[in-house]
């Protein structure tokens, strides 16, 4: 039998092979409902005890750590907002320094470095760049709330059109403030990095096992990966804590947020929404964040995501539009 | 003179109407001539959804501003209250803000002689059942109602803050009359509905009402944790992590022994074991690791950790397994899966006693839709956009 | 150019010519350290070119990261150094202050990473030449700051930083500053030491139960409120007030195995000042021509001395007061400038009055701004200097006089 403790996985088939045992536990100041500390619960359950965790500054740093307390069981420390990327880089540098020099007994300790939306999608983008380009294992987990969510929710590059926040808010003079359309970070991470060996959308709680897996799968390709996670926020979108698992399981189905991998450079979609998509409304309309939307603002966003699937080169993934002229 | 007023509310849902009561008092206060202010507990920022939070007014007939700010201004929890109103019922079980505070008695800062005001449709002895007692006496008042829950962007307009105005004006006349009151909500809405429900609050403050006498309320059983000195905690800002540690059963799985959260719920899952199809949801989809995997591949659930989220209830496929019931039902926190397996039978009798009839399932957007606010009355939420700058909470 | 020396035994064995930052890059190889993070930025840039061949040629092995940013640079080196891996990295003017954040946090972390700061004028306008501002932007954050003159001295500061840094009584981080362009570039013989002197000397690094490692669960830095800051700023403050007492042993302990002279004055060096009336006071490189000029003065029987300061964090108050209050009147040399500050001169001036106050007798204090943005100073500036310091005993007005030194007017 492989073990999570020498940080050798199988694949998670069932959900009676869960690992029971918690390294992320009971005690983080979170809201009610939150998908991002799910995330962490799950992202340290698959990974397992041989690892150490970086946390840049957000909710899952501020929420998840009270001084003098902590959720984490296993190592963990915080990093500066724009510092997923380096944090991961310099202690899988240091470990491997220390092993190589016979200071550390060899064993693969997993390396993972976490960041919100803010601190991947926008401050961190060039360090985490610079980490996927090494050749260190380590794995880069950009947890995707959709605004700065610890500062009372602000819109960030990853912030749905549309959607309000308090750096957007509707008013009589403009219904809609946040006009950016979200940045498509793991998109950009694997077309801008060939020799990254694995990057992956996921969302903790649909398809049930899944954000696991590729948890597993990222930690095991022997290089850097990426994986951006969608975290439904009951607090910044505005929906009762009981329906965090369907937001995010609308968001999926909806086409809004694509689910895929992208494992030497062969694209596999987890959900493919090429084939069925619900309408977006039916997501967009179970959230306060959107309240102030009419229809021509979520037909609007339908065109884009319809445009996704149906126009990109690579749908959901890169928005090249073909066919490829000649000069 | 200083009154000072505290007011609990529940993370996020309740940041809008905390602060559109605590702002009322301060312009009425200001309209009849005297000194006040507002802020919030600053450590409760950034809000979390349901965790316990505190908003602040003082209020002075003859101080200047400025020694009323030196007075009251800088802290940050004050040492007493004259009213500590509570927008939330199931706060009487104590309040647990952040790690290290404790959990805390929510009649804490109240004054001798002071009032405990709590929107409730509970009756007086219902609450009394978790207040613990204090060393001199005080005032217990419950307004009747719903606790009244918003989400960020739309409020939840169903004139509990007008009625928690009128209830205020009830209790403690000198602060602020019903006359101020009223002529303040007219003039500013133009609504008279929101004058009648203030005059609503004013009548109904006293029909549940009663001077807590010391030997009055319980003994209670939480401490509040010392704080180290410099020299004795580890230097580098290093913490110990949680001691890794798990066996099948109750309690198996290793927890933050500081820190556990269980005042955060308004409702908690009550689970019928015996209709369990042990496909896992409930404890693969909780975001705060409060089930524990049993012996028998059931979940039991830990409730001094559970918040109350409600989402095993949302993802369990069986109907009726698990159940959202309101927190004030339950006075402990012990296994329930335990329970079970004492006394099956029992336990069923007692999960249904506690289910009772009523089921209710909360609208996917918090405080959308149309309210009743008082019989014929309804009113449209509101999103948040809608209103004044004053009246939106930041 | 190589050849090895008999003279000084084994702690010594070969001379090179190096400039300041390649001497720092064979202090880096003779810590063996384990992880450096490089970013280019003059004038300090010429150590990680150095370093990169040292270990492309075998002679180190190490982790090196060309990092994407500064902000990256000072990120990786801090969690290298919290896995218990002793870090190096460095830079000049305004990447330096690209980086500040995690400047910050590397220091309330308590991590011993060692950097290298090639002073730089800040922008704007960019400028590559000497100023001191960018260093001194962290000497109220918990930093070690020392300045060395020559590239002997930065090549065995790079031993005795980590051994003072690493000590577990300070655990803080340390900037080797050095005079871009002109220490950073300018090339000298420099005695290098053995490898076995220098392991013999520094210890390896320990980070003890602070160490993030999955055998030591701990997490460090949970965030804080109120009622937890003002306990760990003192327990800061109480491991900088033991790093001086830290630094004379580790002096001691090296001059003991290479047979230098640093323990007799550990924090700042005195030049002819027996029976000086007047002394300048300055850091760095500016030391040469002020010296010089001392003894050209002395020549004329002019009773005039020079006082180096080596560490300015922590800064030397009581010895360097007792020092000073012998004079009559005490000249500082401020190769940076503290804009709308109390004594509206330079930092260095700002210090060194607070650092006199409580003398019972103070000598008169003027302040000199001179060399910004790498300008020469000169002997005869040097010369001048005294003059004006010596005219301001007993002057009317002449404590506290700053006067900017070759602005044109």
């Amino acid at each position: 039998m492989v073990t999570p403790e020498q940080n050798q996985y199988e694949p998670i088939k069932s959900v009676h092979q869960v690992p029971l045992e918690e390294f992320y536990s009971s005690g983080h100041r979170t809201c009610q409902g939150c998908e991002s500390a799910l995330t962490m619960r799950h992202l340290a359950k698959a990974a397992g005890p041989r690892t150490v965790v970086t946390g840049s500054t957000g909710c899952m740093y501020v929420a998840n750590t009270s001084y003098m307390t902590t959720p984490w069981i296993i190592p963990w420390m915080h990093t500066q907002l724009g510092a997923a990327g380096a944090s991961a880089l310099g202690m899988s540098a240091g470990l491997r320094a220390l092993m190589r020099k016979g200071r550390l007994a060899e064993e693969r300790i997993n390396v993972i470095a976490f960041c919100g939306d803010l601190g991947g999608g926008d401050m961190g983008l060039s360090g985490i760049s610079s980490a996927l380009q090494s050749n260190y294992n380590l794995l880069i987990i950009l947890y995707d709330n959709e605004s700065a969510a610890n500062t009372d929710i602000q819109a960030t590059g990853l912030t749905t059109y549309g959607a309000q926040t308090t750096f957007t808010p509707p008013g009589s003079a403009q219904r809609i403030m946040q006009r950016r359309w979200k940045k498509n970070v793991a998109g950009m991470m694997a077309v801008g990095h060939p020799t990254c060996r694995y990057v992956a959308t996921a969302c903790a709680t649909y398809p049930p096992m899944d954000l696991m897996n590729k948890v597993r799968k990222a930690l095991s390709v022997g290089g850097p990966a990426f994986i951006h996670t969608f975290c439904p926020c009951p607090k910044g979108w505005d929906y009762h804590p009981r329906y965090s698992h369907e937001i995010g399981e609308l968001g999926v189905r909806s086409g809004i947020f694509p689910l895929y991998e992208v494992v030497e450079g062969q694209v596999r979609y987890t959900y493919d929404a090429r084939k069925r998509r619900i309408p977006v409304r039916e997501y967009l309309t179970k959230q306060g964040r959107f309240a102030h939307l009419v229809d021509e603002d979520m037909d609007h966003i339908q065109q884009m995501v319809d445009e996704m699937w149906e126009k990109w080169e690579v749908p959901g993934v890169a928005p090249f539009k073909g066919p490829l002229s000649e000069a | 003179m200083i009154r000072r007023i505290e007011i609990n509310y529940r993370g996020v849902f309740q940041k809008t109407l905390a602060r559109q009561v605590a702002s009322d008092l301060v312009r009425i206060a200001a309209r009849t001539g005297k000194v006040g202010f507002s802020n919030g507990r600053y450590s409760d920022a950034p809000e979390r959804n349901g965790v316990p939070c505190k908003y602040f007014v003082f209020i002075s007939p003859d101080l200047s501003e400025e020694e009323l700010e030196a007075e009251c201004g800088a802290k940050l929890d004050i040492d007493e209250a004259d009213i500590s109103i509570v927008l939330d019922d199931t706060m009487v079980k104590g309040v647990e803000p952040w790690a290290w505070s404790g959990i805390r008695p929510i009649n804490e800062k109240v004054i001798e002689g002071g009032f405990l005001l709590v929107v409730s449709n509970k009756e007086v002895g219902e609450l009394m059942k978790f207040i613990p007692k204090k060393e001199y006496p005080y005032h217990l008042a419950i307004l009747p109602g719903e606790s009244s829950l918003s989400g960020l962007w739309v409020f939840h307009d169903d004139l509990t803050h007008e009625r928690v105005l009128g209830a205020m004006a009830g209790l403690d006349p000198e602060l602020v009359s019903i006359d101020a009151v009223e002529s303040y909500l007219r003039e500013r809405t133009k609504d008279e509905r929101r004058v009648a429900a203030a005059v609503e609050g004013y009548e109904w403050v006293h029909h549940r009402y009663k001077v807590v006498s010391p030997e009055e309320g319980i003994d209670w059983p939480h401490a509040v944790p010392v704080l180290p000195a410099w020299t004795e905690f580890r230097e580098g800002v290093a913490v110990p992590a949680i001691q890794r540690g798990f066996r099948l059963g109750p309690r198996g799985q290793s927890r933050s022994t500081i820190f556990r959260r269980g005042t955060t719920k308004t409702m908690r899952p009550v689970i019928r074991f015996d209709l369990c199809r042990k496909c896992t949801l409930c404890w693969l989809e909780c975001p705060d690791e409060c089930f524990d995997p049993t012996p028998d591949g059931r979940y039991d659930v830990d409730y001094q950790y559970c918040v109350g989220c409600g989402k095993c209830a949302e993802v369990c496929p069986v109907n009726e397994c698990i159940v959202m019931v309101d927190e004030l039902r339950f006075d402990d926190d012990s296994s329930p899966w335990e329970f079970w397996n004492r006394d099956p039978q029992g336990y069923v009798d007692w999960a249904e006693e506690k289910k009772g009839a009523m089921r209710q399932k909360p609208l996917v957007v918090t405080g959308a839709g149309p309210v009743v606010t008082a019989p014929g009355q309804r009113v449209p939420a509101r999103g948040v956009h809608d209103m004044t700058d004053q009246e939106v909470s930041r | 150019m190589t050849h090895t020396l008999t003279a000084t035994g084994n702690a010594y064995v070969s001379e090179e010519l190096l400039t300041g930052c390649q001497a720092v890059a064979q202090g880096v190889r003779l810590a063996d350290v384990d992880v450096i993070a490089a970013y280019p930025i003059r004038p300090y840039t010429e150590v990680m070119d150095l370093i990169s061949k040292i270990i492309a040629d075998g002679r180190l092995t190490a982790e090196y990261i060309i990092a994407d940013s500064e902000h990256g640079q000072f990120e990786i080196v801090k969690h290298a150094s919290s896995v218990g891996a002793r870090a190096f990295a460095g830079s000049s003017g305004t990447g330096w202050l690209y980086g500040f954040e995690a400047l910050a946090v590397t220091a309330t972390d308590r991590l011993p990473v060692l950097f290298l700061v090639g002073n730089r004028a800040l922008d704007d306008p960019g400028a590559f030449g000497v100023e001191h501002n960018d260093a001194l932007a962290v000497r109220d954050l918990g930093w070690l700051l020392c300045w060395v003159t020559t590239p002997q001295e930065a090549l065995e500061h790079v031993l005795i930083g980590y051994r003072v840094a690493e000590d577990r009584r300070v655990q803080m981080p340390m900037a080797l500053a050095m005079d871009g362009a002109f220490l950073t570039h300018s090339q000298h013989i420099v005695r290098i030491p053995s490898v076995e002197a220098a392991r013999k000397f520094l210890p390896p690094y320990d980070l003890g139960d602070r160490r993030l490692h999955p055998d030591n669960p701990i997490s460090i830095a949970p965030q804080v409120n109120e009622d937890w800051v003002m306990e760990i700023r003192r327990q800061n403050w109480e491991a900088a007030r033991r790093a001086p007492q830290v630094i004379a042993e580790a002096y001691r302990e090296f001059d003991a195995i290479f047979g230098t002279d640093y323990a007799s004055s550990p924090f700042f060096t005195e030049f002819m000042t027996e029976d000086a009336e007047v002394v300048l006071v300055g850091l760095g490189t500016v030391a040469a021509p002020a010296r010089t000029a001392v003894r050209r003065l002395r020549e004329k029987g002019e009773r005039v001395g020079y006082v180096g300061l080596r560490w300015f964090r922590p800064f030397p108050t009581v010895p360097l007061r007792e020092c000073l209050r012998r004079f009559q009147a005490v000249g500082v040399i401020d190769r940076d400038f503290a804009h709308g500050s109390p004594d509206d001169g330079g930092i260095l001036l700002h210090e060194i009055r607070s650092c006199l106050y409580p003398a019972a007798e103070r000598p008169a204090v003027v302040n000199f701004i001179i060399g910004l943005g790498g300008r020469d100073i000169s002997i005869a500036d040097c010369q001048r200097m005294f003059d004006l310091t010596r005219q301001a005993v007993g002057a009317a007005g002449g404590d506290g006089l700053v006067r900017w030194i070759g602005v044109r007017e």
